[in-house]
């Protein structure tokens, strides 16, 4: 009986343990590009896509470049591993996932988000009249 | 019209037939009271007579293309294949919905007769019945016969006299002169659903869903009737079937994501996907736990709660998938069902969680507690801590998936958890359940044989370290990806060995076996794919080969396939043999966005897999770019261009600021430098507030008759400091000048998955596996009735 309750025990709480330091490094914070530069941690900043700058994809590098706003008003040069993502002209905000690394942010990830995606609105169904 | 009302009237009655059933079938346990049990199976079957007609109803409005209804508007379209036209049922939430409450319905005929037999039935049809009424409450709520100007109004509805000529109207008052439009077209089917995935995928996970409830209501009834040891039995049959559906629903899904969805492997621990993985594994360890039961009646109690939490998952799924709770924080796009939905979805969930778990704390001083005398290397000890396994990485999966709540809670702001959280939680607990699935198995064969564990051990860890050597010789590896291979190679030879034995004694008892066997494949294809597997990013420019990978890669050029699709042919070749690859592109009207498809060679060792990323035009060398910060100028073409100030002239300030049609302009001068002549030009970005702006190009002849194009490229406007301000400009040179030419360029990802197949091996060995014991359990279960009768 004994053995077994200790094994029991030790495998729950190595296993919460565990658990929790992996779900607390694993949760990027979210935060604006100033937090994100003076904490230099990996960060994930809400912002908007700035249609009017810079925005092209490196096929040498495999990068996507483009020029985000973050919630204080912040610019700056988001520079993401891989290609646009899905969805990307018509998100009303875009997050991006990364650090800030030489002046810009380099991101590994950026979602994309576009509350009415999929759902039917006046517009579409405007259209389909 | 008509008949979507009565649509919508079925679907209400359906729930109330349902709830009274519900309430017949307990009034009716003890004692024959309001008309029997013969009403409340009656009050069943007309809940199941009006669901199905009601879902009649609504494939027939879908396959008729009646817009004037919501959902058929919102999820279909007439250009839809006849397949993927009925899918459109299941699209949306009230659809899906439906379709659960179907299942659910369609089960619960099979589960009247089933408990019957078996002395059940007012105890397991009353706790089924509840469960049937809340989905239909759902559908309540969430109406699908939903009129189109009930959920658009303000577009729609007008009154007046209606003009002649107009299609598609429909009168709502005449006293009051109301009436409607509504759509000739629907908006569609998301293309990433437009496969045949999509019509085999959601309904096998919903089977899995519905048949999740029947182990609830046979817990709930074994502590209502206070007999916790013989509804295991009954019970069984139901689990395995369940986990089967559910286990091969979330393979079809992990093969759909990897085939056409491109994401670059069968798993992305995506809220939607972890979903329906949590009550599977639940479920695997409630077969686990119940086996166990029925050998040596300990346990009582972990079945009774893990059948609960198997429905509970399934619940708290669908509330996390449905309810609008991840919201940001995913790649899937979540709608919001409106806060009746959201309230309901919680609420039925606290219900039968409260339903369960309080019964079963009231009953836990009447359960038996059967002495657990099982040594340290007991076969019960090593299945127990195998099912504890499931359901510590089944909590880890949960708590990960339910972040954005914890983090929004805990920190005010939602964050999803990065992928390696999964990984790293769940690697240990996978190398223990490879350890149990192999020692649990060699342990519980060995009680019916003689020989030593010792010697049943050696063979299969001889095997197990060749096989980790011979993966180690692909390159080395960190330490717990070795432990994990060794193991799951030594469960994939124990069980290997005893389903071989088994197989030769009885072959329907070899389930147990095979599924075990499936397992350690797939762990084995895990390990192959996703940590051996190479990746590069291929710019390929057409016509030219690029070696990677070990392949000679060539991009052919694209072509166009269906409605405004485009394949991209990739020639690949290694030791002369030549494949194609088609991953294809297109712009989607739906998603307002690039879709892409990747493709792949599935070889016997390795599949080939490619992801397009996107496609660079053809470059004539004709086109210099410039950036030019206010007041300077650049040359280099012939023509000196200076960037004087931006021009206002054609931009309202009003239209800009409402983010309607505006444009922006820049003044530049233009010498030319042949014959010093310089001239003011404009140029301009014009955004249409819609989609990206344009940039008209704009004509220039110098003196000598030579044709040059000007065109903006970007304006970056310094708001704080304007003389910081730049601009892009784009100068196309005349023919003559013309630089190299670049030609077309597609970028790829390209990856090279080796032993993949194992994955899937394993993965349909695993489903063979449930179904020889659910062909067995369902014998005994019927044997045990024999004998009671």
């Amino acid at each position: 009986m004994k053995p077994k309750i200790i094994i029991g025990a030790a495998v729950v709480i190595v296993g919460l343990v565990l658990g929790t330091v992996n779900f607390l490094e694993s949760n990027v914070e979210y935060m604006d590009f100033t937090s994100a530069e003076r904490t230099g941690k990996k960060a994930q900043v809400k912002g908007e896509w700035l249609k009017e700058m810079e925005t092209r994809f490196d096929s040498q590098n495999v990068q996507f470049i483009f020029h985000m706003k973050d919630e204080n008003q912040r610019v700056m040069k988001v520079v993401l591993e891989g290609a646009k993502p899905n969805n990307f002209e018509i998100a009303t905000s875009v997050v991006a996932k990364g650090k800030i690394e030489d002046g810009h942010f380099h991101a590994t990830d950026v979602l994309t988000k576009c509350p009415s995606k999929y759902e039917g609105n006046s517009e579409t169904v405007k259209k389909t009249l | 019209m008509t008949v979507g009302i009565v649509g919508a009237i079925l679907i209400k009655i359906s729930f109330v037939a349902a709830l009274v059933a519900a309430f017949l079938y307990q009034r009716n346990q003890e004692h024959t009271v309001f008309g029997g049990i013969g009403l409340a199976r009656n009050s069943f079957h007309l809940s199941v007579l009006t669901l199905v007609s009601a879902a009649a109803i609504l494939l027939y409005l879908i396959l008729t293309h009646q817009f004037q209804f919501t959902y058929v508007w919102n999820y279909s379209s007439t250009d839809l294949p006849l397949p993927l036209l009925i899918s459109t049922f299941y699209a949306g939430q009230e659809g899906s919905f439906t379709l659960w409450a179907l299942f659910t319905a369609l089960i619960g005929l099979f589960l009247i007769q089933y408990s019957a037999r078996k002395g059940y039935e007012p105890y397991v049809m009353s706790v089924y019945s509840l469960i049937l009424s809340f989905l239909m409450l759902m559908l309540v709520v969430k109406n699908p016969f939903a009129f189109i100007w009930e959920s658009f109004p303000n577009d729609l509805i007008q009154t007046g006299t209606i003009p002649s000529g107009i299609p598609n109207v429909v009168i709502l008052d005449e006293a009051r002169s109301l009436w409607a439009r509504y759509p000739f077209e629907g908006k569609g089917l998301n293309p990433l659903l437009q496969n045949y995935w999509m019509v085999i995928h959601p309904p096998i996970l919903f089977v899995g869903f519905a048949a999740m409830a029947v182990p609830y209501a046979h817990a709930i009834a074994a502590l209502m009737k206070r007999d916790y040891t013989t509804w295991i039995r009954p019970a069984t049959p139901w689990l395995v079937f369940g986990s089967m559906m559910l286990g091969t629903g979330i393979i079809l899904g992990g093969y759909w994501a990897y085939e056409t969805l491109g994401w670059g492997g069968f798993w992305g621990w995506d809220p939607v996907e972890n979903s329906s993985l949590v009550p599977w594994l639940l479920s695997v360890a409630a077969i686990h736990t119940t086996l166990i039961q029925r050998k040596s009646g300990t346990f009582v109690k972990t079945n009774i709660l893990l059948s609960i939490l198997c429905f509970m998952a399934v619940l708290y799924s669908t509330f996390l998938t449905r309810s609008g709770v991840l919201g940001e924080t995913s790649v899937h796009s979540f709608v919001d069902p409106g806060m009746l939905a959201y309230w309901l979805l919680l609420g039925c969930m606290v219900l039968f969680a409260s339903i369960g778990i309080g019964f079963l704390l009231y009953r836990r001083k009447d359960m038996p507690s059967a002495q657990v005398e099982h040594s340290l290397y007991s076969r019960e000890f090593a299945i127990f801590l195998g099912a504890m396994s499931l359901v510590f990485v089944a909590v880890f999966v949960t708590i990960g998936t339910s972040s954005p709540i914890i983090t929004t809670i805990l920190k005010g702001k939602a964050s999803a958890v990065e992928m390696n959280y999964y990984v790293k939680t769940n690697l240990p607990l996978g190398i223990l359940i490879a350890f149990l699935s192999g020692i649990g198995q060699l342990l519980w064969w060995r009680a019916s044989q003689s020989t030593s564990l010792f010697r049943s051990l050696a063979l299969p860890s001889v095997l197990a370290i060749l096989t980790t050597l011979a993966v180690l010789l692909l390159g080395l590896e960190e330490i717990l990806i070795i432990l994990f291979t060794f193991f799951s190679a030594f469960s994939f030879f124990v069980n290997l060995r005893i389903g071989y034995s088994v197989y030769m004694g009885n072959p329907r008892f070899a389930g147990g076996a095979l599924a075990h066997i499936g397992i350690a494949i797939m762990f084995l294809g895990f390990v192959t794919s996703e940590r051996y597997d190479e990746q590069r990013t291929l710019s390929l420019e057409r016509g030219k080969p690029v070696e990677a990978l070990g392949y000679r890669v060539m991009y052919l050029g694209y072509v166009p396939t269906e409605r405004e699709k485009y394949a991209f042919n990739v020639e690949v070749e290694r030791d002369g043999r030549k494949h194609i690859v088609s991953p294809t592109m297109y712009y989607s009207d739906f998603t307002k966005g690039l879709m892409r498809h990747p493709d792949l060679i599935n070889f016997l060792s390795r599949d080939l897999y490619v992801a397009p990323l996107s496609l660079e035009e053809a470059d004539d060398g004709r086109e210099r770019r410039y950036e030019i910060a206010k007041g300077s100028e650049v040359s280099g073409t012939g023509l000196r261009i200076k960037f004087e100030d931006f021009d206002l002239s054609n931009m309202d300030k009003t239209t800009a600021a409402e983010g309607e049609i505006f444009s922006l302009g820049v003044r530049l001068s233009v010498r030319e430098e042949e014959s010093a002549r310089t001239n003011k030009i404009s140029l301009f970005m014009i955004n249409s507030g819609v989609g990206k702006p344009r940039f008209p190009s704009v004509s220039y002849t110098t003196a000598k008759q030579t044709l040059y194009e000007l065109r903006l490229v970007r304006i970056a406007p310094d708001q704080e400091d304007p003389t910081k301000s730049m601009i892009e400009i784009a100068v196309t040179v005349p023919e003559e000048s013309a630089e190299e030419r670049n030609g077309e360029v597609l970028v790829v990802e390209a990856s090279v998955k080796p032993l993949i197949n194992l994955v899937w091996v394993g993965t349909v060995t695993l489903v063979v596996g449930f179904f020889l014991t659910i062909v067995r359990r369902v014998k005994e279960a019927r044997i045990q009735h024999d004998d009671v009768r």
